[in-house]
């Protein structure tokens, strides 16, 4: 696993390098925004570790560039910029979580962790079902060509659902598959997750098969 | 001492200028009075004269002769104030006013001319007297011709006049000085309205005074405005910097936090607790006082700002439910798109990163983010179905001067931090217990009622 780390404060650098290290990857840094957009751009990385304020080039700027060069590696914002309106940016920059300084260690680690589960270990990059096309990579998808952010829980959801091959899934299968437990308080969280879902994706991409459950419009691909 | 007040102060500079203008006034009116009917009884006097001089002539015994007497009645009233007298060097003939008394002599009138003087008079009274030399036979002797009025009666008419006048001057400075009352009035209307105007200032910093009312006045408003707009811009940037210390003061301690965390390493974890200890004040002082700057910053912002509750609460879920820790959350967010509440966008940002960051962090499943719009007024609540706070603590968390962090439930400076960027915006923010099972916040923007 290889981590960069975009720091230009030294003591904070090496403390996130050796916990990086001791949580088993191979870590490399950046002290500046021009060395950080090189090194991404140029190298493979399973995540990166990206504070806002950096010499030369920021980290918001970097992180545009990345993307916009279809840079996709997970990436983590850490920032002494602890203002909503920043992070709001960050994320619609293209971060993929964000942490405020000064932080805990073991969140970032993780956080870190997370981004790297979550993004690695699938063979296939995507699958569609209908309009629906779920990008297991960045865990995120489109509609109908329009992207859709979704959260852990809902690619999740969605994950699950579209590898059912049409067979309608319950709350209760699905609160048990996300939580691990099929309590009403559950079953109530997955009917509030499926009008979250209507309402970001589109009113008729999930279907409700009446005493079945929940699936997704359109054929399994 | 003199007077605080510039209309009183202008009031009695006024009253007492306009009294001095209409005594000297008095004064001079009085005498000027006094001199022309002085002239106007002498101008009689002598006019009663030539009619004695036309009528004279001189007997065999040298004494003088009147033809016919003047026609004035008062000549033939005893001691009545006006005489005549005609004296040549044999003796005189007097009017019957004079009765056995004489006018006094003169000493130095030889003139052909009529002169005038102030004597003593035969019944103890002031005199006015003219009198003159003439010569009615060339060869014949000189007569001295004397007429005198009583100084009494003049005097008489010049104290009514002037008591007169003095009566009418008073009127006259009253008048005056209501006119006076009235212009200072009239003149200051324009400072009052810059006075308002300066209320307005006080209470919105970002209030500027309209255009002044008076030309001179404009100068004052012009000097207020460009004070405002320094004393703004310096407020600007003391918040400004305070902010930048503040984040300034965050990768320190990121900093300080690996040094803790190479202590705890070393064994040192006495040392390490400690640091942490430190690191976790500093940070939680570092955020309030960031969310205090904001509001602060909030409370002096201009005009009027509204912003859409939806895109912001979304943004924010957007941001929340990336983290780690939310991985199980679901979040409702159940706001009419058309709902606006009266705060910028980034402070709502702030506003709702706060209470939905917090409600997440102890949701167990779900966190709704509602909005409407009622009687009431504008309204947005967070809830979740976490362990939520206990309803005593509620009561004391939100009493005056309490510090919500201190709040139980672990809801901490989340709440704190809201509550500032709340009353900052107008609007309150209210404790209870969430139908879910947790904590609901709601943040309430009263309808202002008209007056």
């Amino acid at each position: 696993m290889r981590a960069l780390i975009v720091e230009d404060e030294v003591a904070v650098a090496d403390d996130l390098a050796r916990a990086l290290q001791a949580a088993g990857f191979v870590v490399e840094m950046a002290r500046d925004g021009e060395d950080a957009w090189f090194k991404g751009s140029t190298e493979d990385y399973d995540v990166v570790v990206l504070d806002l304020g950096l010499p030369r080039l920021d980290g918001l700027s970097v992180l545009r560039r990345w993307r916009d060069e279809n840079r996709l590696f997970p990436v983590i914002i850490v920032s002494a910029r602890n203002d909503w309106t920043e992070k709001v940016a960050g994320i619609e920059a293209g971060a993929d979580d964000y942490l405020g300084k000064p932080f805990e260690i073991v969140e970032l680690v993780a956080r870190v962790r997370g981004l790297v589960r979550r993004a690695g270990g699938r063979a296939s990059s995507s699958i569609r079902i209908g309009n629906l096309v779920l990008d297991t990579h960045r865990m995120s998808a489109t509609y109908a060509g329009r992207p859709v952010r979704l959260s852990q829980l809902e690619f999740r959801f969605l994950h699950y659902v579209a590898h059912q091959g049409g067979r309608a899934v319950s709350a209760g299968e699905l609160a048990e598959h996300l939580y691990g437990t099929a309590e009403t308080t559950d079953t109530n969280a997955i009917e509030a997750l499926v009008v979250r879902l209507r309402r970001k994706i589109a009113p008729e991409a999930i279907e409700t098969r009446r005493g079945f459950g929940y699936c997704l419009a359109g054929d399994s691909q | 001492m003199k007077p605080r007040s510039l209309r009183v102060r202008l009031l009695l500079s006024a009253a007492v200028a306009v009294f001095l203008a209409l005594a000297a006034a008095w004064l001079v009116m009085t005498v000027l009075f006094g001199r022309h009917i002085e002239r106007r009884v002498q101008t009689d006097l002598v006019r009663d004269g030539m009619q004695l001089a036309a009528n004279l002539s001189i007997g065999r015994d040298g004494l003088p002769l009147l033809n016919r007497e003047p026609g004035d009645v008062r000549f033939g009233e005893p001691a009545s104030g006006l005489y005549w007298q005609l004296t040549t060097p044999a003796g005189s003939l007097r009017s019957r006013s004079l009765w056995d008394q004489a006018l006094p002599a003169s000493k130095v009138v030889r003139a052909r001319e009529w002169s005038t003087r102030s004597a003593g008079g035969p019944f103890e009274e002031q005199l006015l007297l003219v009198e003159r030399v003439i010569r009615p036979d060339r060869d014949g002797p000189e007569v001295l011709i004397q007429l005198a009025i009583e100084n009494k009666s003049l005097h008489e008419a010049r104290r009514e006049f002037g008591a007169e006048l003095a009566l009418f001057l008073l009127l006259l400075w009253v008048i005056l000085s209501a006119a006076s009352w009235s212009q200072v009035a009239l003149g200051l209307r324009p400072l009052s309205r810059v006075r308002d105007a300066l209320d307005a200032l006080k209470r919105s910093p970002g209030e500027r005074l309209a255009v002044a009312p008076a030309q001179e006045i404009e100068p004052l408003v012009r000097a207020i405005n460009e004070l405002a707009d320094a004393r703004e811009k310096d407020l600007v940037r003391a918040r400004r910097r305070a902010a930048d210390l503040a984040h300034a003061l965050k990768t320190p301690l990121a900093a300080i936090a690996a040094q803790s965390r190479r202590a705890r390493e070393s064994g040192a974890h006495d040392a390490a607790d400690g640091l942490d200890r430190a690191i976790n004040a500093a940070s939680a002082a570092v955020d309030r006082e960031l969310a205090r700057s904001r509001a602060a910053a909030i409370r002096a912002s201009i005009g009027e700002v509204n912003s859409a509750a939806l895109p912001a609460a979304e943004a924010v879920v957007g941001v929340v439910e990336r983290a780690e820790f939310v991985a199980q959350v679901v979040f409702a967010v159940n706001v009419p798109p058309e709902l606006v509440v009266p705060v910028a966008a980034e402070d709502l940002l702030e506003l709702l990163g706060a209470l939905i960051e917090n409600a997440a962090r102890y949701a167990r499943r779900r966190v709704h983010i509602d909005g409407a719009e009622s009687a009431e007024g504008r309204m947005l609540s967070v809830e979740d179905d976490g362990p939520g706070i206990d309803p005593g603590q509620m009561a004391d968390a939100l009493g005056r001067g309490a510090r919500l962090d201190q709040a139980g439930g672990g809801h901490g400076l989340g709440l704190a931090i809201a509550q500032d960027l709340a009353e900052a915006t107008g609007a309150q923010l209210q404790l209870a217990r969430s139908e879910l099972g947790g904590l609901k916040v709601t943040i309430l923007w009263r309808k202002l009622t008209p007056g």
